[in-house]
């Protein structure tokens, strides 16, 4: 593993250069919270890489809110900073599901392919951040083109593909100092964030024992539990796994691929009326299958990554951990 | 793997319509690009501006200049489609998921148990079986409607009727003077065919509540799960198993259907809603 050491200042001096030839995005504070937005030459300064997850999913970059799959655009080469594990966790679902099988999402390889991605080491946590409950780490080894951990003054880059391996040559950032491991202070506090979050996390339920208790029966769980839902979809869409959607259809045959929710109402009605998740307790729990059963097989691949944004987002106060806690606790 | 825009439908000029009941039409079209499906796959089907749904072609699928589709009005791109005319375009998609394997067919009597508008498909998977009649051994159909004028394919079922080794019945629900044939729903047939159940396969496709009885019934026949072989219709979106809308329990029904056996999904959540 090659791992550059630049010094913050200078990674600034970089940023800049990058973005005469890309679009750059980077979480930025916000009151209470922090979110992507795109980067100005004025705005590197306000670049945030200590927060904790950003508060929108980073496939709404690969997989936007809304998009024309008929007349496409020709796409813009960018670079995303400051990505956390949950969401590079994420790509491999969604990777799975939009690049494999007979047929091929050609606007989301377009848009995974004119993206480099840098990983982060979370500094901060959530009350509700949980990714190692389900065995990923706050830091990233996969699914970005380069890691960076920031510490003491320090960028840490460490090129993950060959693709953030020319990233590095075609801006000179790997003419910095190079090692071969990363320093052992980055390491401690990667050890002791996961440990935090461990910690935090003691009572949540792992992937394997999540599932024994969502596949019961146990409707009048899932019922006292969705009289709170108001069918928002919030959850849904803030999260870095779900990656339904729905074709409108315009003029001249042109389609717009729009995010859609199972929690929505009539997102499974057929034509004649019939719709297995007419009732809110039935599409709660769906939701739930589908993350923790149905997805995990059929992919091979986790569809919840314990962002916890699910829990920050629903206004209806349903904390998805507390929902898995009582459903494998109970007979 | 495709490498194309899997979204963009391709032109598909409207030639004729037929109107088969007052609530189902069939429409010929014909692709403005050579097309062609596995009896039992689905195309999607674009009314521009309004919307997209899927169908399974009602045509023999050897037949590659020209396409139907058989719909009933039931929601509002198949009430946009009750409202075209011949001269316009619709947008296709496909062929999609998975058909019937015919090769399982063979040497086996085939039990075709069909409801409402589901003889779309069901008449696809007929002109095929038609063709490679020399391979079944026989071929029965029980189909089943509400009424005397919901019954689709008239002149088709009258042809059928004069076809060696096929065999026809009919039911309704409720009957008036002109009917001559059976009345009940359609698993009343089922009571009166012959067929070598240890050597015969079966198929169903019809409106969901007509499957679950219909299946129940040749289970007790005793048809082996791997063997009732039965067209799922969910919502769909995409088609190709990306969209999340055909979801049904480990399964997506587009790409991993809509042609599944009853073992393959009994253990499926809500399969007949």
């Amino acid at each position: 593993m090659k791992v550059y050491r630049v010094t913050e200042k200078k990674w600034t001096e970089y940023v800049a250069e990058i973005l005469k030839e890309f679009k750059v995005f980077a979480p930025v504070k916000k009151e209470n919270s922090t979110d992507f937005e795109e980067i100005t030459v004025e705005k590197i300064g306000s670049i945030y890489y200590e927060g904790t997850t950003p508060s929108t999913p980073l496939k709404a970059f690969f997989f936007p809110v809304k998009e024309n799959v008929v007349a496409t655009e020709q796409k813009q080469a960018r670079v995303i900073l400051g990505v956390s594990n949950c969401d590079l966790a994420a790509l491999d679902l969604l990777d799975n599901i939009y690049l494999g099988g007979d047929f091929m999402d050609h606007c989301y390889k377009e848009n995974r392919d004119h993206t480099i991605i840098f990983g982060k080491d979370c500094d901060d946590l959530k009350e509700t951040c949980h990714c190692t409950s389900y065995g990923l780490t706050p830091y990233c080894e996969k699914n970005c083109d380069i890691s960076m951990s920031v510490s003491d003054g320090y960028c840490y880059l460490s090129p993950l593909s060959e693709k953030g391996e020319t990233f590095l040559g075609q801006f000179k950032i790997n003419d910095n100092e190079v090692f071969d491991c990363l320093p052992e202070k980055v390491i401690q506090k990667r050890t002791a964030m996961a440990a935090n979050l461990q910690s935090q996390n003691i009572n949540i339920p792992d992937e394997k024992a999540s599932r024994k208790g969502i596949e019961k029966e146990n409707k009048e769980l899932w019922k006292r539990h969705a009289s709170t839902c108001v069918s928002c979809g919030a959850c849904s869409m803030i999260c870095p796994t779900c990656h339904c959607f729905l074709l409108i259809d315009l003029k001249d045959f042109e389609k717009v691929k729009n995010w859609d929710a199972c929690q929505f109402a009539g997102f499974s009605r057929v034509a004649a009326g019939e719709d297995p998740l007419m009732k809110l307790y039935d599409r709660l729990k769906f939701r739930y299958l589908c993350k923790f059963v149905y997805k995990p097989d059929m992919f091979n691949a986790l569809a919840c990554t314990g962002c916890g944004r699910c829990i920050d987002a629903c206004i209806g106060k349903i904390n998805k951990n507390e929902v898995i806690v009582e459903a494998c606790g109970q007979g | 793997m495709q490498e194309l825009n899997i979204y963009k439908p391709i032109r598909a000029k409207l030639i004729k319509i037929i109107d088969e009941s007052p609530l189902i039409k069939t429409f010929v079209l014909v692709p403005e690009v050579e097309f062609s499906f596995k009896t039992g796959q689905f195309i999607e089907v674009t009314v521009e501006n309004v919307g997209e749904a899927p169908f399974t072609p009602s045509s023999s699928p050897l037949e590659t200049k020209q396409l139907e589709i058989t719909v009933m009005k039931a929601g509002y791109v198949t009430d946009a489609m009750h409202k075209m005319e011949v001269g316009q375009y619709m947008g296709i998609r496909g062929p999609y998921g998975r058909g019937y394997p015919l090769e399982a067919f063979y040497d086996k009597e085939v039990l075709i148990v069909g409801g409402g508008c589901g003889f779309a498909p069901i008449r696809s998977l007929l002109y095929n079986l038609k063709a490679i009649s020399d391979k079944l051994r026989k071929v029965t159909l029980c189909y089943g409607s509400k009424t005397p004028g919901d019954c689709i394919y008239k002149p088709y079922i009258t042809e059928l009727r004069e076809t060696p080794k096929f065999e026809v019945y009919r039911s309704v629900d409720k009957t008036d003077e002109s009917w001559q044939e059976k009345v009940g729903v359609v698993t009343v047939l089922l009571d009166e065919i012959e067929i070598d159940v240890a050597n015969s396969v079966t198929v169903v496709c019809g409106p969901p509540i007509m499957m679950k009885f219909a299946t129940k019934k040749l289970l007790e026949m005793g048809y082996p799960e791997d063997k009732i072989y039965l067209s799922m219709e969910k919502n769909m979106s995409c088609g190709v198993g990306k969209c999340g809308h055909c979801a049904m329990g480990h399964y997506f029904v587009c790409k991993d259907g809509p042609v599944f056996t009853y073992d393959q999904i009994k253990n499926s959540p809500n399969i007949w809603m």
